[in-house]
């Protein structure tokens, strides 16, 4: 890792920032050592090789439909009468979120490594539906891991997984304990390829998921280029483990004149309000007890940022200053999503909204020559029974 | 290296030691003090306490079931020193490891901790989710040897040559061998493959040798002991005794017999 980029981190072990500050690193039991030190061997071979990213570049064209649309929210920006709003729109890719590049990506890379079966864990199940879809695609089968909660409300997911010829596992508890489960299945089956979700775990997942992903970032500037003749002055993404923000802003770290904001869902905000710790294999800032024996962390509408914890090269960041982190509460994620649906005529997921509500207080104060753009990261097919749950009554 | 695990291994009797493991102040303080004296006075020489932590990455369901179970009652690390403590009074010979994860170390904090329990009286630790990459690792390995006391370090199914290498470089007090590949208490070890992981490990190094993972029965203790290691480690079966029989009446009386009927089989 170099002192003066952040964008060549994280080191050999997995380590963004030096000494006792560096966040990241390997925290896993030693089964998976030899195992995960073969898939960064895996990883770096594959991106020195040319016809493993053509292969990449192609499936990511006609399979998953990139680039997806750099798209100019004109109602919105009248409405808000701020700042010029731009939604980078992620929920039109197959599968419907940002998550089925990394998906994709992992996949290609198990093949390349000749392994046969693959493991994912999900807490939306737009990670489940969409490592599905190309595990269905490549002949691999997998087992997707989900917390019971996240099970009964985002249930579209997980019957599209099932189409798709997947395997679901079902621990009590949402995302975090799928985390916790899909690393001992794997541990019960090394020989196996773990698909991680996001920009979590041990080294080298971080860096992996940020690879695959920071392909946003740059259809972002070539696209704002070409649309707009110049680049964003603001990106903001959701955050929950942080895979969409770092594909977002990965590319645009060097250029401390954009200002970068990743937004939490307020209830489990690690960023805001969470210590260093270590646990599900990585050091990280996490909501936890002093004594550092247990999670914590309430329930958010969004199961996808419903996490206590957040990817390493989240805290790096934070620590640096080099990335704003806020959060949002359910009832701003609800408003944002009641304004984007009747302004624009996009039905979002709620992650993406948390986004949205910040990026409603930024537009407001902002003039009409400053350019925010928004990582749209999901659609909202899945929410729909919550959205109706909780705002129904406001669209009647 | 602490000097107590050296002097254990170096008896003769019993020629494969018993080591068991408890999760520490399960069901409660009072009733794991005595499940562990009873477990001393039937032949166990080294005991392992667990502390624990809500994200346990390689606990099965038995040993999960109980972590869950001392996590709500609000056991924690502090309590465990004091067993530690009230272990040591109670036999000046056995071997004590504490055995969790890195989350409790890193927030306690790590030199504190070892601080700590080496007055209490512990010989050594081991930290499942702590491989030599870590940099916590490091400070941890680095202030037990400073302190006489060991790391417990661990070797797996899938851990190469290169690497078990590198891990014998640093082990101290033994090196614990996983039969498995997996979370505790789930498959059984099969013997050929312990016999020929021992081997492996013993053509590179003269550290003790102890085997854990998919140990059941009294006859899979014998198996394991004929596979040439110097001890066998015995947690989910033990853990599963003491879940299943919590309401009986002479629970630690009956426990003591079922830890004998390992212990006598190692003689």
């Amino acid at each position: 890792m170099t002192k003066n980029s952040y964008k060549t981190g994280p080191d050999e072990l997995g380590y963004f920032g030096e000494g006792d500050a560096a966040m990241g690193g390997m925290a896993v039991g030693e089964t998976l050592m030899p195992v995960l030190h073969e898939l960064n061997q895996g990883f770096e071979d594959a991106i020195k090789d040319q016809s493993f990213l053509d292969e990449f570049d192609y499936h990511c064209k006609h399979y998953i439909g990139r680039p997806s649309p750099l798209y100019f929210a004109e109602n919105l920006t009248r409405k808000l009468g701020g700042a010029k709003i731009l939604f980078k729109r992620e929920h039109l890719n197959h599968t419907l979120s940002h998550k089925v590049t990394n998906s994709l990506f992992q996949v290609l890379l198990a093949k390349r490594m000749k392994k046969k079966a693959l493991i994912c864990e999900s807490g939306a199940g737009q990670h489940f539906s969409a490592t599905a879809a190309v595990a269905a695609k490549f002949g691999m089968p997998l087992t997707g891991v989900m917390g019971d909660i996240d099970i009964a409300r985002v249930n579209q997911n997980i019957i599209k997984a099932k189409h798709y010829g997947a395997k679901l596992k079902s621990v009590p508890g949402t995302l975090k304990e799928a985390i916790t489960e899909a690393i001992k299945t794997f541990s019960s089956n090394p020989d196996y390829a773990y698909i991680c979700g996001s920009a979590v775990s041990s080294a080298p997942y971080p860096r992996i998921v940020q690879f695959a992903q920071s392909v946003i970032g740059r259809e972002i500037r070539e696209q704002s280029m070409a649309q707009e003749g110049r680049l964003p002055n603001m990106l903001i993404a959701c955050c929950g483990g942080g895979s969409n923000l770092i594909g977002m802003i990965h590319e645009f770290l060097d250029e401390p004149e954009i200002i970068k904001i990743g937004v939490e869902a307020a209830e489990t905000a690690a960023l805001s309000n969470g210590t260093p710790g270590i646990m599900q294999g990585m050091k990280t800032y996490m909501l936890q007890t002093a004594d550092g024996s247990k999670s914590l962390g309430g329930a958010s509408l969004g199961a996808g940022i419903q996490y206590f914890s957040v990817g390493p090269q989240h805290s790096f960041l934070k620590d640096q200053g080099a990335v704003t982190y806020t959060s949002a509460t359910d009832k701003e994620i609800l408003e944002a999503y009641k304004l984007i649906a009747s302004t624009e005529g996009i039905c979002s997921a709620l992650e993406p909204m948390a986004g949205a509500a910040e990026l409603i207080k930024q537009a407001k104060n902002k003039p009409k020559d400053y350019l925010i753009c928004l990582n749209l990261c999901g659609t909202g097919e899945k929410d729909l029974n919550t959205i109706q749950e909780h705002i129904g009554k406001d669209f009647e | 290296m602490s000097d107590r695990l050296k002097k254990i291994f170096s008896e003769k009797e019993p020629r494969t030691k018993l080591i068991s493991y408890f999760v520490g102040c399960y069901p409660d303080y009072d009733q794991s003090l005595s499940l562990m004296k009873e477990a001393i006075d039937n032949g166990v020489s080294i005991l392992e306490i667990g502390y624990v932590t809500s994200e346990a990455s390689a606990e099965g369901s038995i040993i999960k079931k109980a972590h869950d179970h001392v996590l709500s009652n609000g056991g924690n690390l502090n309590d465990i020193i004091n067993l530690v403590k009230d272990l040591r009074s109670y036999s000046d010979k056995i071997g004590i490891v504490l055995m969790g994860y890195i989350a409790n170390l890193y927030k306690y904090p790590i030199p504190k901790f070892v601080d700590d329990i080496k007055k209490a009286g512990a010989d050594a630790v081991l930290v499942v989710d702590a491989p030599h990459e870590l940099k916590e690792e490091n400070q941890l390995r680095e202030a037990l040897n400073k302190n006489g006391l060991s790391l417990i370090k661990l070797a797996a199914p899938t851990t190469d040559d290169n690497r078990l290498k590198d891990i014998i470089n640093i082990a101290s007090g033994f090196l614990y061998q996983v039969n498995v590949s997996g979370v505790t208490g789930d498959k059984s070890a099969d013997e050929t493959d312990v016999a020929n992981f021992v081997k492996r490990i013993k053509i590179l190094t003269n550290i003790p040798v102890c085997s854990g993972f998919g140990i059941k029965s009294p006859k899979d203790a014998k198996k394991m002991a004929n596979s040439g290691c110097n001890g066998v480690i015995v947690g989910s079966t033990f853990v599963k005794y003491i879940q299943d029989n919590l309401s009986a009446p002479e629970l630690t009386k009956s426990f003591g017999k079922q830890v004998k009927s390992f212990s006598e089989v190692l003689k």
